[in-house]
């Protein structure tokens, strides 16, 4: 069965490769504005990956994670940042949050869907 | 007198500064439509010149059917397929670029506009001069303003936190909790 993605990054053009490559990967993706519509569309579908950017207007990705990691459904669904902040510091923000992986802009579309089929298949 | 002159410094300082970042601000603005145009531009020509090699590769596929798969034909076309997997890997990659860019863009544009309004605050206080003023007087003020200057600067650059550190053209760091 194929599974669902859920994109969130306020860049346009990320999400446009990120849908590329995880779409030619053979996964269907459901793209997101920022936070509060990843959360809000997460409310919708639960979802096999969230794959969210840090810095967005109206919600960042740790908050996204906060409040998703709150809802009973989105306890054990794999949650990873693709950001570009790359420091120790945010890094254990997002592990204590409830991240299960760090990716560091930009990326290349074959590690991502590597790493994406090491977590869901 | 001498406070009349710190006066004019302070106003011409803050009118010239303000005016000539005004004028970087546009450019940036500009420059960031203009790389965000060409970039979503040149993104739209990739996934079609994509889409039109795929469909090209499944039919030159088909057109092989039967071939012997050690044929030097079918071994040329196999490299060919990697080549232009790697290639696409490449320029997703680099198409990302402009994320990082717009970015980098617009903390320099908040930066600008920060600064704007530092020297604005600027020719506010040395209005306050005393235009004939003693120069204890004078020189207590410009020390209020010199704090207030300080305090404005630092309250800006704790505002704008860096978040991109990238320096080249190599995709990111993963790392797996």
């Amino acid at each position: 069965m194929e599974k669902t993605i859920l994109a969130v990054d306020d860049s346009g053009s990320l999400r446009q490769m990120l849908s590329f490559s995880l779409k030619a990967a053979g996964y269907h993706v459901i793209e997101a504005v920022d936070g509060q519509d990843g959360l809000d569309k997460a409310k919708l579908q639960v979802v096999d990956l969230v794959l969210t950017d840090q810095n967005m207007p109206r919600m960042d990705g740790l908050s996204l994670i906060k409040a998703l990691r709150a809802m009973p459904s989105y306890q054990k669904v794999p949650i990873l940042m693709l950001t570009t902040e790359s420091g120790d510091e945010m890094k254990s923000r997002g592990r204590a949050a409830g991240a299960n992986g760090w990716l560091v802009k930009p990326f290349d579309p074959q590690k991502l869907t590597e790493v994406v089929k090491k977590v869901i298949g | 007198m001498l406070g009349s002159q710190v006066k004019r410094l302070l106003t011409g300082v803050s009118d010239h500064g303000r005016q000539h970042l005004l004028e970087v601000e546009t450019d940036l603005v500009q420059t960031a439509f203009l790389l965000g145009e060409a970039v979503e531009k040149l993104g739209s020509s990739f996934f079609a010149l994509h889409a039109a090699v795929s469909a090209q590769q499944n039919e030159v596929e088909i057109l092989l059917a039967g071939i012997d798969s050690d044929d030097p034909k079918m071994l040329r076309l196999r490299v060919l397929r990697d080549e232009i997997s790697q290639h696409t890997n490449e320029a997703v990659t680099g198409l990302q670029f402009q994320d990082l860019t717009s970015q980098l863009l617009a903390r320099t544009v908040q930066r600008i506009i920060g600064l704007r309004n530092v020297l604005s605050d600027l020719a506010v206080d040395g209005g306050g001069l005393p235009v004939e003023g003693q120069e204890d007087e004078i020189v207590n003020m410009l020390y209020a303003i010199n704090k207030n200057l300080d305090v404005q600067s630092n309250g800006l650059k704790d505002l704008l936190r860096k978040a991109v550190h990238q320096k080249d053209m190599d995709s990111g760091d993963i790392e797996m909790f």
